[in-house]
């Protein structure tokens, strides 16, 4: 209980008394005139009262003196404790017992409502603190919940609370510094074991067995989110510990092959150009050696590709964004993939003065090329390639690039953009199967974003970047 | 050749080292190596090669650092060898002082290319006569004359587009960072706004190119700076 309470339980019952004096002067000056029942009628009233508004005790005293007041003032021979009418003898006996009755009665009624408006305010507290612990999504968090709602709830001057994490302890506390021991020890105890504890100091007052029953409670609420947040943090651990052991083997199958074949060309090529068995022509020669440089590029692609790939994924793609001229990084990547593309048409409509972009040089030009890569695989010789760009608006310039491929499935136009993602996975295109997933990475680290159309001839590939 | 070219290469890798030896022996270099940056310094000090192959990876200390060192008493060119995503490491490294740099993995002829023009330009620098004119394809750039011609006929360009081509002119072989051009064409204040630079390299583009979408004289080096390929 608290002082406050305390206070205004022992001021109620001079209140209950005065009440009942006012009464005694009210009546006072009609005692020739009324009535003996109307007096003890009308004493009643306080006794009510005071019982009504503060509880058993006042009403019982109330209750007393007015029998008292009633007996000496009203009651012949006048200022006596004395009864001279045995009638009088019966209203006095009824009056005494029916405010007692009265007092009892309403005293109770307020105390139930007292400790129903407490039982009230202990579940709302509770429900506070369940609301924020459901929030809570680690451990500091929920240790900052159970300190200050406990506080709140059971105005302590401190509490602390620790928590055993594997190695160490987080201790956590609110309130006030004391040198003293703890006045409550509460124990965290969770279905798998003690997870830590809470110590509570209050320094007014002992503390209530029914305040122990809540801080206990406030425990073990607290003790199951912290198990919660343990168990989801298990499961997340596991899930990404599977998903990318899904990766790794994926990985592996995927780029064991494409690592293989031009290691293979590679051998044949050298073995066959040293063994002494065949005189080769120079033609012959030069073709041996022609395989030989081409997939050893096509393995030094597929090594870029993997570490691009391992940087995207461990958030360690920083890119080193310059002022570069869009025009100038498209011009570049054409000037070195012309070979590639003499099968297609090319029209570029890339200006020179649109706005200067802020990007990294090196990986928007890996973003065309991956983007015109994956087009020259998938679309048919003699189909065209279109790329353009201009201003979307005051803060950034729209890249499209269309070729005339075979459609995506609706469904799949987001999946294009996941590692290894095959449209048709039966058949055997080489890649590593990373080229959109690292375009992706790069331009959403240069804070854009990347999608890809269906068109009625064709795909579109448009992506966004700031400028 | 009775005074072969010394090359010294730095590399902690064996089979770069096994086969620039190799293949550099074979074009009748000399050749020394050296597996770290302290070994490659006292090797430097003592032979005095003429050209130095500097890995930027090294096991005792950074490529840059070893540049840097280098620079302090000797002007032999420099071409360092990065991986690709290294062009923080080949910015700094242009800055400390090296001349030219490859990615690996690398072609021999584009090494052997990089290893020329770094000769040209040190004698061109020890040589005292420093050219003032120098051409490439149509153009030729007056750099006492303050003229650009294209076939004898004059090309009109504004002061700082001359001055821009004539820092690059100078320089012509080499690249040059954007640190670099800006605080020398510019102020070393301004080292930093990139976007003049681009804007000046496109007009001299549309004034000197056949073609300024592919040029070929005014090169973008990524994420480095420029370069000014000149004729033989």
């Amino acid at each position: 209980m608290q002082p406050s309470q305390i206070a205004r339980q022992v001021a109620a019952y001079p209140l209950a008394l005065l009440l009942t004096l006012i009464t005694s002067a009210f009546l006072y000056p009609f005692r020739e005139t009324i009535s003996l029942a109307v007096v003890a009628l009308v004493y009643l009233v306080p006794v009510t009262l005071g019982a009504v508004w503060w509880g058993l005790g006042p009403g019982a005293i109330s209750a007393a003196l007015a029998f008292l007041s009633f007996n000496y003032l009203f009651i012949q021979p006048y200022y006596t404790f004395q009864v001279h009418n045995p009638g009088d003898w019966v209203v006095l006996a009824a009056f005494l017992a029916v405010a007692f009755v009265i007092s009892e009665l309403m005293g109770r009624t307020r105390a139930n409502l007292s400790m129903a408006q407490a039982r009230e305010v202990e579940a709302m507290r509770l429900f506070e603190l369940g609301t924020t612990l459901a929030r809570s999504r680690d451990e500091q968090s929920v240790a900052e919940a159970l300190a200050e709602k406990t506080i709140a709830a059971l105005l302590a001057d401190r509490v602390e609370v620790s928590i055993e994490t594997g190695a160490n302890t987080l201790t956590l506390t609110r309130g006030m510094k004391f040198t003293r021991k703890p006045d409550v020890v509460t124990p965290l105890q969770a279905a798998r074991g003690l997870i830590g504890e809470m110590r509570l100091w209050r320094i007014r007052l002992p503390i209530q067995p029914a305040e122990e029953r809540i801080l206990q409670t406030f425990a073990s609420q607290g003790a199951l989110a912290l198990e919660r947040i343990r168990l989801s943090n298990a499961d997340r651990k596991a899930r990404v510990l599977e998903e990318s052991d899904q990766l790794k083997s994926s990985l592996l199958s995927s780029v064991s092959h494409e690592l293989r074949t031009p290691l293979s060309a590679i051998k044949a090529s050298v073995g066959s150009l040293r063994s002494g068995e065949i005189e080769w022509n120079s033609d012959a020669r030069a073709d041996l050696l022609a395989t030989i440089e081409e997939e050893i590029d096509h393995l030094n692609v597929l090594v870029g590709n993997l570490l691009d790939m391992s940087r995207i994924e461990a958030g360690a793609l920083r890119p080193q964004k310059k002022p570069n001229m869009l025009a100038e990084i498209v011009g570049a990547v054409l000037a070195r993939m012309r070979s590639q593309m003499q099968n297609h048409h090319l029209e570029v409509d890339v200006r020179d003065d649109l706005p200067l972009v802020n990007v990294d040089f090196v990986q928007m030009e890996q973003v065309f090329t991956n983007l015109l890569t994956n087009s020259l695989k998938y679309s048919p010789p003699g189909s065209t390639i279109r790329i353009n760009a201009h201003q979307r608006d005051e803060n950034s310039l729209l890249v499209r690039l269309t070729n005339q491929s075979i459609p995506v499935p609706e469904s799949d136009l987001e999946r294009i953009f996941d590692k290894f993602y095959r449209i048709n996975p039966s058949e055997r295109v080489t890649g590593s199967g990373l080229g959109l997933s690292i375009t992706k990475g790069i331009i959403e680290a240069h804070g854009g974003k990347i999608w890809a159309e269906n068109l009625p001839d064709g795909l579109a590939f448009n992506f966004i970047i700031p400028l | 050749m009775s005074n072969p070219i010394h090359i010294l290469v730095i590399d902690d890798e064996p089979q770069i080292l096994r086969a620039l030896k190799t293949i550099l022996t074979a074009k009748q270099f000399r050749v020394s190596t050296a597996a770290c940056g302290e070994e490659g310094l006292a090797l430097a000090a003592a032979e005095q090669p003429d050209l130095i192959i500097l890995d930027m990876s090294l096991p005792d200390m950074d490529g840059v650092q070893v540049c840097k060192e280098l620079r302090t008493w000797t002007e032999t060119p420099i071409i360092i060898l990065s991986v690709r995503d290294g062009e923080k490491d080949k910015v700094a490294a242009l800055d400390a002082g090296a001349d030219d740099y490859l990615t690996k993995p690398f072609g021999i002829e584009e090494l052997l290319a990089r290893v020329r023009v770094a000769f040209r330009h040190k004698n061109q620098a020890s040589g005292g006569g420093r050219r003032t004119r120098i051409r490439t394809g149509k153009i030729e750039v007056d750099l006492t004359g303050f003229t650009v011609r294209r076939e004898n006929v004059e090309i009109s360009l504004t002061a700082t587009e001359f001055k821009l081509l004539a820092y690059l002119a100078s320089h012509a072989g080499r690249v040059l960072t954007h640190q670099m051009i800006l605080s020398n064409v510019w102020d070393p204040a301004e080292a930093d706004k990139i976007e003049y630079l681009r804007v000046y390299i496109r007009q001299l583009r549309k004034k000197l190119e056949d073609d300024p979408e592919n040029p070929e004289i005014l090169l973008t080096e990524p994420g480095i700076g420029y370069r000014f390929m000149a004729d033989d």
